[in-house]
């Protein structure tokens, strides 16, 4: 520690922090454009400078390690008409368009310009003029703006590890920019709204509907991903107008993926349900809420006493919120009913009486960044979980300058097709069935089964044993693997014989509380087990039952089943949905529609997958008619007469469910079936169909982002993904027929060299026949 | 990769350039090669050149157009035969270098940044080539003129021409 | 005692009355002052806050770039405005709403203005016959600087000497 003095005010300081930092902690305020504490130093707008003592010149603050006994002052005269200078030249080539530019009223530049700026301008040239650009769907830009402080180049270089910004040109011609024309792809895009100081990246989808003085800032929790990132939102006349994100180092740091700022986007969908609806012989028709509940009451009573009430069936989704989660199981357990699950998308349900409570990432996400090794499995992280990549992506690079990058951490991948990384792998292998690649290093690793060896097995095996920090991350296509038993068997057994921790990507903010809250046939509340076990979201959706219960379900593009469960829930005598918005699925097989509100309209808690639990407050109140999902589960009950349904408030139901001790939940996720001695690998000479949830579609509300929907990442995920080699002859098609179990597609189709062999990478959230299996191609 | 702009025989010359360099730091030879590259074809740059350049040199495109933008020597519209880059910073100008640019813009007939319609001769303003000492100079092709006069000048096209 | 007397003969020759009457005809013939109102009408200075209107420029392109400061200024809040990008990608307002029963003619509103879009003029003559006739949308604040633009700018150039 050393002690340097700044304004008078005597500061500690560690050797070697940069003078800025030193200052930002003592409250000590010192203007800056290109610095931002997550981004490497630039030192290029030169508006911090400061008064040195025995420095003949200011000396920029940002760039300035300390030195002990160092005497700094932040408002001398000096330090004034440095500061003044650089902004003067700043604003030279700043238009004065203020009232039109959507940063004004919260913009760095405007702000700093009242403090140091000059009234008049001494300039009397033309302004410089910049042509725009078109990046996308999400970020637009009015780039005669730019200061050229190079935040959003060192933040899609260093943090979305994408170096797709740069500065081309020189002096007075340098332009940021893409060079030539491209949209900027990167799942972590929106920040750079965020990082620009002026207005000259800003959000499209806001573009020019409010301005920054006229919003009201309400806290909330995302739910689309196991991180649970911590938002903002912004809302004006009970209207969401943009979602910024709530510093929180623990769980996002400062920053939101794409999916968690632009899923508000849904709260105005056009399909958005806002008032009950009943099908009265055949016909729809919009009623009052007591005669939908009426109506819903009786039809779930018909199912229980015409048939039994095992015939009623409840699915969920797993970013309902906990307290709706829990009054859910609540009901049907008050019914005597033991059909609940959320696990729609989960294929093999044969150790779920040994898994884990719940899906634990095994660590707390800050930890993250202190893994020396890694290994991915089954998961396309970047889209997956784009905030957690980005802490593996910190671990690895010690230098996320933007020309060297200097590894330091051993990341592996196991993945069915060959994803991108945004940071080097040390290993990776392609395995469409996973099996045969973990099997090998399992047995590289002394376990005693009978495995083939695969490129690169031994390394990983090895690699696994040298490091000190290691965990293995088990990602969404192990999960929802038809062999996921057999798969958790062979992490598990890598994992004790490696030594490593072990950790799940849950696939939304709430699958843990899902879990917890016992949204699950076999496990009540807390993880206790049910004697008869009630049917799986498998069972339920393809055998068939007389009555459901859906909770911001859309079986039909949630879950694994698609047409399937679509034909299974048309059969069905009655099929109560509390859903926010109606599809013309929907209309075809429910029998009663309830108006939901969706989560920055309701109050609740969400956990998210290091098992934190993060509670939050609506921000605007529901659209139309629309009722928090709780409310309505508890008059159903009122309703239904099931006991203990005497909630006012998220607060009672919340201080019930804390009568479990859940606070810190922790999940032993070496938990698994008995190792099998030999495996089954099913073959076929038709293509193995590899079935990824893709970005842009994992729940109700990011389906219906408009501005996502737009981006080339949801565009991609659309159609079949063939290998370029093998299916070569098919260029110049427009579409092919895919065939899966006597059904055909007519389907787009793309030429990637990532997809093995053999294989075919299709994606979940449309209704194209089962996950997996196998398929044929041929020309249409 | 189909038709690659890069044959063997300019792969050859830029591992001369990433030879000189330590090993993982390929990409210093990004300024060797591109003069490689635009060598190759007649004097200026293309996308595809730039995008070949930064493959075979293993880096991101945008830093080899931040590269290829930034310094004058890099062209990204075709040249004539002969480009002459005159000097117009401080030395040059007090020893009379806009008396140069006068005259060579009335000789050739073509402004600043222009190329005579034959595609003979590309006119070119640069900043200092530490050659100050010869002031008013210029540059062409990769030969410095010092000491010029229009008479001189005269002498030097004449003998391109 | 005198005083009676001076009484008595003032109310015996009637001398207030005269007086009152020298009153009335001096001002039979001084200038008249009342205005006939509604048939004529006082001069009204050219800083009158009356209605409020929206401008255009001499294009025909409307003024209001929806940069919303007169809805902040506006101490009374009667104006509400919505905006989005026109298909141009201009920044516009979709809706303008002057609500005139909260207004108060303080004339920030025009202070505030960058670009002299809305402007108080000198009508002050209005009237609602219906409930909610007096929140006056874009339309109707566009219509009334259409009318009145000569006015309205004849009224800006006097004031521009003191701006």
């Amino acid at each position: 520690m050393i002690t340097i003095e700044i304004d008078g005010k005597s500061c500690q300081a560690e050797s070697g922090q940069m003078l800025i930092d030193v200052a930002d902690a003592a409250g000590i305020d010192i203007p800056r454009f290109c610095y931002h504490k997550k981004l490497s130093v630039a030192a290029s707008c030169r508006m911090c400078l400061v008064d040195v003592e025995k420095a003949p010149k200011p000396l920029p603050a940002c760039a300035t390690p300390v030195m002990n006994g160092m005497v700094v002052r932040t408002r001398s005269d000096k330090a004034r008409a440095a500061q003044k200078a650089v902004m003067e030249f700043l604003l030279i080539n700043h238009p004065l368009d203020c009232p039109i530019c959507d940063q004004g009223g919260e913009c760095e530049l405007q702000d700093i310009a009242v403090g140091y700026g000059s009234d008049v301008a001494r300039f009397q040239e033309l302004k410089r003029i910049v042509p725009d650009k078109n990046l996308g769907s999400l970020i637009s830009t009015e780039m005669t703006r730019c200061i050229h402080c190079t935040r959003c180049v060192r933040f899609s270089a260093e943090i979305a590890g994408v170096r797709e910004m740069g500065a081309t040109g020189r002096g007075e011609n340098m332009r940021i920019g893409t060079y030539i024309e491209n949209t900027i792809d990167s799942e972590l895009s929106g920040n750079m709204v965020d990082v620009c100081p002026v207005g000259a990246l800003t959000s499209k989808p806001f573009r020019f509907t409010a301005r920054a003085w006229e919003l009201q800032q309400r806290d909330s929790v995302s739910p689309h991903d196991a991180v649970g990132a911590n938002l903002h939102f912004h809302v004006r006349r009970n209207q969401v107008m943009r979602a910024v994100p709530k510093e929180n180092e623990a769980v996002n740091e400062v920053w939101l993926a794409d999916r968690d700022r632009y899923s508000y986007l849904a709260l105005q969908a056009d399909d958005r349900l806002t008032a009950p609806m009943i099908k009265k012989d055949g016909v729809w028709q919009t009623v009052e809420w007591e005669t939908a509940l009426k109506f819903a009451v009786k039809s779930l009573h018909d199912v229980s006493c015409q048939h039994t009430s095992a015939q009623l069936g409840a699915l969920a989704s797993s970013t309902s919120t906990l307290e709706e989660l829990y009054l859910l199981q609540k009901l049907m357990r008050g019914m005597n009913c033991q059909n609940i699950d959320h696990r729609v998308r989960q294929a093999d349900f044969s150790d779920q009486d040994v898994a884990p409570l719940f899906p634990y990432l095994g660590q707390s996400l800050s930890d993250l960044e202190q893994l020396d090794t890694a290994l991915i499995i089954g998961s396309n992280l970047r889209k997956e979980q784009p905030l957690i990549n980005q802490r593996l992506r910190k671990a690895t690079l010690a230098d996320r300058g933007l020309i060297s990058e200097h590894v330091k951490a051993n990341m592996m991948a196991i993945n069915p097709a060959d994803y991108d990384f945004n940071y080097p792998l040390k290993a990776k292998i392609t395995d469409p069935s996973l099996i045969k690649a973990l099997a090998s290093v399992a047995k590289a690793l002394g376990a005693d089964i009978q495995a083939e060896s695969c490129e690169n097995g031994q390394l990983i095996a090895e690699t696994l044993k040298n490091g000190q920090n290691k965990t293995l991350l088990i990602g969404q296509f192990v999960q929802n693997h038809q062999q996921a038993s057999v798969l958790k068997s062979l992490i598990s057994t890598i994992g004790k014989l490696s030594g490593s921790k072990i950790g799940y990507l849950a696939e939304s903010g709430n699958a843990a509380g899902a879990h917890l809250m016992g949204v699950l046939p076999h496990r009540g509340v807390s993880g206790k087990a049910i004697e008869n076990k009630g049917l799986n979201a498998q069972q339920m959706l393809t055998e068939g039952l007389k009555g459901y219960l859906l909770l911001g379900l859309e079986p039909e593009l949630d879950s694994r089943f698609g047409a399937t469960a679509l034909e299974t829930l048309k059969k069905a005598q009655c099929v109560v949905s509390l859903t926010a918005f109606k599809t013309p699925a929907m209309l075809e097989y429910a029998t009663v529609l309830l108006p939901i509100a969706l989560f920055p309209e309701t109050s609740g808690t969400y956990i998210n997958g290091e098992g934190r639990w993060q509670a939050f407050n609506g921000a605007v109140s529901p659209a139309g008619e629309a009722r928090p999902a709780w409310k309505v589960l508890r008059v159903l009950a009122n309703l239904l007469q099931v006991d203990g349904f005497e909630y006012a408030s998220t607060d009672d139901i919340r201080s019930e469910i804390g009568s479990f001790h859940l606070e810190t939940p922790i999940a032993d996720n070496s938990q698994c079936n008995p190792l099998p001695n030999t495996f089954e690998i099913p073959t076929s000479n038709e293509l193995q169909r590899i079935t990824e949830m893709p970005i842009y579609a994992v729940d109700a509300m990011i389906r219906r982002a408009g501005a996502l929907q737009k981006t080339t990442d949801a565009q991609k995920s659309t159609g079949i993904v063939l290998n370029a080699q093998q299916f070569a002859h098919l260029q110049g098609h427009d579409k092919i027929d895919v065939s899966q179990n006597g059904q055909t597609f007519e389907l787009t189709f793309r030429l990637e060299e990532t997809v093995p062999q053999n294989c075919a990478l299709m994606f979940g959230g449309q209704m194209l026949g089962n996950w997996d299996g196998f398929l044929t191609v041929g020309e249409s | 990769m189909s038709n690659s702009l890069l044959t063997p025989e300019i792969c050859a010359q830029i591992d001369k350039w990433i030879a000189k360099y330590p090993v993982d730091q390929k990409q210093s030879a990004v300024m060797g090669a591109l003069t490689i590259a635009q060598d190759a074809n007649g004097g200026w740059l293309t996308q595809q050149w730039m995008d070949e350049v930064a493959d075979y040199l293993e880096m991101p495109k945008i830093a080899v157009y931040e590269v290829a933008t930034f310094y004058s020597m890099y062209e990204h519209k075709p040249v004539g035969k002969h480009k002459i880059c005159v000097c117009t910073n401080i030395s040059c100008l007090l020893r009379g270098s806009e008396e140069i640019v006068e005259h060579l813009e009335k000789r050739l007939g073509i402004k600043m940044g222009e190329t005579t319609p034959d595609n003979k001769f590309t006119l070119k303003e640069v900043e200092c080539l530490a050659a100050c000492c010869g002031a008013p100079m210029f540059q062409i092709g990769k030969d410095y003129h010092e000491n010029l006069t229009p008479e001189k000048v005269d002498d030097i096209l004449n003998r391109l021409e | 005692m005198s005083n009676n007397v001076v009484d008595y003969l003032q109310r015996l020759t009637l001398s207030e009355l005269f007086k009152g009457m020298g009153v009335t005809g001096r001002y039979l013939f001084e200038p008249k002052i009342t205005v006939q109102y509604p048939e004529e009408k006082t001069p009204l200075s050219h800083r009158f806050r009356g209605h409020h209107a929206l401008r255009r420029y001499p294009n025909g392109e409307e003024r209001c770039i929806a940069c919303k400061l007169c809805e902040a200024v506006c101490p009374a809040l009667a104006i509400t405005i919505e905006a989005e990008p026109r298909a141009d990608g201009s920044r516009r307002t979709t809706r303008y709403d002057v609500d005139m029963y909260k207004c108060i003619f303080c004339g920030f509103c025009e202070e505030a203005c960058p670009v002299d879009a809305i402007v108080e003029t000198s009508k002050f003559e209005y009237h609602g016959e219906i409930r909610g006739d007096l929140v006056m949308t874009k339309e109707k604040l566009l219509a009334i600087g259409d009318e009145l633009e000569a006015s309205i700018a004849a009224n800006r150039a006097l004031d521009a000497p003191y701006r």
